[in-house]
């Protein structure tokens, strides 16, 4: 015990950070930037997450939607869903806010060098996917194909707008994207997000897929890959449970043996596919 | 920022639950100072005309009720039931399980055209409720919590899990193993599981645990010595409305 | 001579009447915070700060609460804050020596299952400062119906862990030495004689409560049981309220939650224990609940005692102290349930064979 104690961590103390930048994306989800005291990096990988915290309403793990590849800022897209993301949503920049971590499992992207990337995001699922998008963008040689399915239940729902819409103009992204329910403008794919995968040509052995979307998504979006013939050990998911701790503990975001706070959140498909709680 | 205005409305019930407000004591005083009490019969003659924040206490069980409740969500910003009768029906609602001549007859005798009445409901069933306090009386802590998540503009956390959790973090015995009848292991916690803590057996006041296994719990109660009869009887004094009770089977002898 | 009586038999000892017994309890409170099962209410058990040594219940079947209460306390504030402008402070946790008195051996080893819980990954500082400086007696038991520590390895005479450790002889009992801070415990205290050389023989302890396997097999059952109907015939009767999470001694999930004063300025953030079986656990901020079920949540329960974290740490994460089973106000027995798995187990390995 005293040979572990130099090792001791005081794991609930959060850093005091800033919010930098407030933008409203939709009617429920607002984007903040935020900037670590001293203006430092917060040296996080694509699909990592931080633990928020406003004093008196606790903390949520939220997904940074930002690439380290982007300043020593970075961004967290939040919706309001509970008492701290309600609260948070009433910040204004300048605003105090504390941050643990990042925390956990992200990609890896110098894995997938060389690699056609197929991203498949489902609602909110594309702020985590948003980090890897804009690093490979950062690093566009690196990639092969750069693909992006996107899918929202309605046009009034579509996340970043702006970054959309010069994803639409660059020739180098293959951006297509749908909604569950049109309205009157909306001129695009109307359909879930599935019905996006069988039209697509690709090199399959080459291709990474990665997948973030609400729970009832993932079984659908995998049988549609598995149809594709995509290899399970081209693909990457990244879950979403109540991660009080951050740093596996506190059992809350346990699916079987694996800690998604610590395992994950992104997981390589093959190591949660037997598992029955995790998809 | 201005206080939050706050008014108390009582319906069908004994009144308890705000009586249970004015024994906060030393808090009521750091209380006041949160907040603008503007409606309060049981302790004060004003009246308002709206309120940021409306405390119902008491069940819905006459004509008239309904139409006040309706009016009082109207003027409300926040709407917050308050204990058992307003929550779950409580007490109140064990007369919707005998016919409503019967029990008309049997309160009022020949008086009984000069005072409608219908089947007793919580407030839930007519309007919107944005929170709920529960037990009988409510607890004051948890009023106290409520009431400061809503001034800070928080979600209060309103526990589901059962009084044997609060009763187990107390290092409380257990008073099933010391003979008596509990429904602590399926009835919702909040109340620091004050009643098992002084000796006393959980009544159930403040209603069930979402999901909870009815049948498992009679089962339960039989394997300490009481009837099946009695089992659903004392569960039904407070959940007379939750229809899991009603369809409740126990399938263990 | 048995493994057991040799290992025994190794460490020096000291014959020591009951009465001379609390003597040495009132020596230990000179030196450090002593802390042992008292009564608790008419026919239950808790450890407490030892105020009279005269109270300390030396024979005792459990503590409701498992000793981790030391360590990993039911409500701990965390952090200090103040709303309003944005600070907090952790508050200190004073590292001191405390020590825990007439402890029985699978508490011992719940310990050392909850060390690797807080220090594997990332070392929890609030854990270890508690831990740091403990210092333990241990104490011989006779096992109740709903102990089955022997089924899971765990030997009522084992002293891994312990500094000093008490058997029962006659009318009083042995005081054994087992590490240096034992020894050094023992030689301060001026009311024993010279070591005594008689040869210890323990009589086998027979346990009411069994595990069909040996436990070494248990985990290999737990490759096999998961889709077992076992689990909807305990969640037929289980009722979700959490006693055996709460009490059991080697749990240690936890809520966290920020409380605010009726000044609305200063507040804690406070860690509460918590439970998988509780309906809400396994709940995410939209509202869907990956373990509703209550047969998923008792297999969820138990495959963290005997798999999850046993292939991890290699030891079962059951301690059979038997709490779940005897608090269990439904009565459904740990034992019972991992037997079933075993028929179930055996059932499934015949059809295959045919």
């Amino acid at each position: 015990m005293e040979n572990l104690a130099q090792h001791a961590e005081d794991l609930y103390c959060p850093e005091i950070a800033t919010i930098t930048r407030v933008e409203t994306l939709t009617a429920s989800e607002k984007r903040f930037e935020i900037t670590m005291p001293g203006n430092r990096p917060l040296n996080h990988k694509p699909g990592q997450f931080v633990e928020v915290s406003i004093f008196g309403f606790g903390e949520a793990p939220i997904s940074i939607c930002s690439s380290p590849t982007r300043g020593p800022s970075f961004d967290l897209t939040v919706r309001a869903t509970g008492r701290l993301t309600d609260k948070m949503h009433l910040l204004e920049a300048g605003s105090q806010i504390g941050i643990r971590g990042p925390f956990g499992n992200g990609f890896d992207p110098q894995d997938f060098k060389g690699r056609d990337m197929l991203f498949i995001c489902g609602g909110i699922g594309l702020a985590p996917l948003k980090s890897l998008i804009d690093y490979t963008l950062d690093r566009r040689n690196d990639f092969g194909r750069i693909i992006i399915l996107y899918g929202t239940k309605n046009p009034a729902e579509i996340l970043f707008p702006e970054e959309i819409e010069k994803w639409q103009q660059q020739t180098d992204i293959e951006f297509v994207m749908t909604v569950d329910q049109a309205d009157e403008q909306w001129q695009g794919h109307v359909g879930v997000i599935t019905t996006l995968i069988p039209p697509l040509e690709l090199d399959v052995k080459n291709t990474i897929a990665t997948v973030v979307g609400p729970p009832v998504m993932y079984k659908f979006v995998l049988m549609s890959l598995k149809g594709k013939r995509i290899p399970d050990e081209n693909i990457y998911l990244s879950l979403e449970r109540r991660m009080k701790c951050g740093v596996g503990k506190c059992g809350h975001c346990q699916i079987n043996d694996t800690y998604v706070c610590q395992d994950g959140p992104v997981y390589h498909y093959p190591h949660v596919k037997q598992l029955e709680e995790a998809v | 920022m201005s206080k939050p205005r706050v008014a108390f409305f009582d319906f069908t019930s004994c009144e308890g639950c705000q009586l249970n407000k004015l024994n906060l004591e030393n808090d009521l005083l750091s209380l006041l100072e949160l907040v603008d009490i503007v409606e309060f019969r049981e302790a004060m003659d004003d009246k308002a005309e709206n309120y940021d924040v409306a405390f119902i206490e008491g069940s819905i069980s006459t004509p008239s009720c309904v139409k006040r409740i309706y009016d009082i969500r109207r003027r409300a910003g926040v709407l917050v039931s308050l204990g058992s009768c307003a929550v779950l029906g409580g007490v109140n609602a064990m007369k919707n399980l005998h016919p409503a001549d019967w029990v008309q007859e049997a309160v009022y005798g020949d008086d009984k055209y000069l005072f409608p009445s219908i089947p007793v409901q919580p407030v839930s069933a007519y309007v919107k409720v944005d929170y709920e306090i529960r037990g009988c009386p409510m607890s004051t802590p948890e009023f106290l919590h409520v009431l400061k998540s809503i001034v800070l503009g928080r979600k209060p956390e309103i526990f589901d899990h059962a009084v044997c959790v609060e009763c187990k973090l107390h290092e409380n015995e257990c008073v099933l193993d010391k003979g008596m009848f509990c429904l602590g292991p399926v009835s919702r916690a909040g109340c620091e599981a004050i009643c098992p803590e002084n000796g006393q057996y959980c009544t159930g006041c403040r209603g069930l645990i979402s999901n909870a296994n009815v049948g498992g719990a009679i089962h339960m109660l039989k394997r300490h010595g009481f009837s099946e009869q009695e089992a659903k009887k004392k569960l039904q004094m407070y959940s007379s409305l939750n229809k899991l009770i009603n369809e409740a089977e126990c399938r263990h002898a | 001579m048995n493994a057991l009586d040799e290992k025994l038999n190794r460490f020096t000892k000291y014959k020591i009447s009951e009465q001379t017994l609390r003597k040495f309890i009132d020596y230990l409170k000179q030196q450090a915070p002593v802390f042992a099962p008292h009564h608790n209410g008419e026919a239950s058990y808790s450890y407490e700060c030892v105020e009279n040594s005269a109270e300390v219940v030396l024979s005792y079947p459990r503590t409701m609460q498992p000793l981790k209460k030391y360590f990993l306390p039911p409500r701990e504030v965390l952090l200090n804050f103040n709303i309003k402008d944005n600070t907090f402070s952790k508050p200190e946790i004073i590292e001191e020596t405390r020590i825990f008195f007439a402890v029985h051996s699978y508490e011992m080893a719940s310990l050392k299952r909850l060390d690797y819980s807080f220090t594997q990954g990332h070392v929890e500082s609030n854990y270890v400062s508690r831990r740091k400086y403990a210092i333990f007696v241990g104490i011989s038991y006779t096992p109740d119906e709903s102990h089955f520590s022997k089924s899971v390895g765990i030997d009522v005479e084992e002293t891994e862990g312990f500094d000093l450790f008490l058997l029962p002889v006659g009318d009083g009992y042995f005081l054994l030495e087992i590490t240096d801070t034992g020894k050094r415990l023992v030689e301060g205290f001026p009311g024993l004689a010279a070591p005594d050389t008689t040869e210890i023989k323990t009589e086998p302890l027979q346990f009411k409560s069994k595990i069909k396997y040996h436990h070494n097999r248990l985990p290999a059952v737990f490759d096999h049981v998961y889709k077992s109907k076992v689990w909807d015939k305990y969640a037929e009767i289980c009722v979700g309220c959490g006693t055996c999470n709460l009490l059991c001694s080697t749990c240690y999930c936890f809520d966290i939650r920020d409380e605010v004063d009726l000044d609305a300025e200063h507040g804690t953030r406070t860690r509460y224990w918590d439970g998988c079986m509780l309906n809400t656990f396994a709940e995410v901020a939209g509202g869907e609940n990956f373990r509703g079920s209550l047969a998923r949540r008792t297999r969820h329960r138990l495959y963290r005692k005997f798999k999850y974290i046993t292939a991890k740490s290699e030891m079962l994460h059951c301690v059979g102290c038997g709490r779940c089973s005897h608090f269990c106000p439904v009565g459904i027995s740990m034992t019972d349930i991992v037997n079933d798995l075993i028929t179930d187990y055996e059932e499934k390995q015949n059809k295959e064979k045919i």
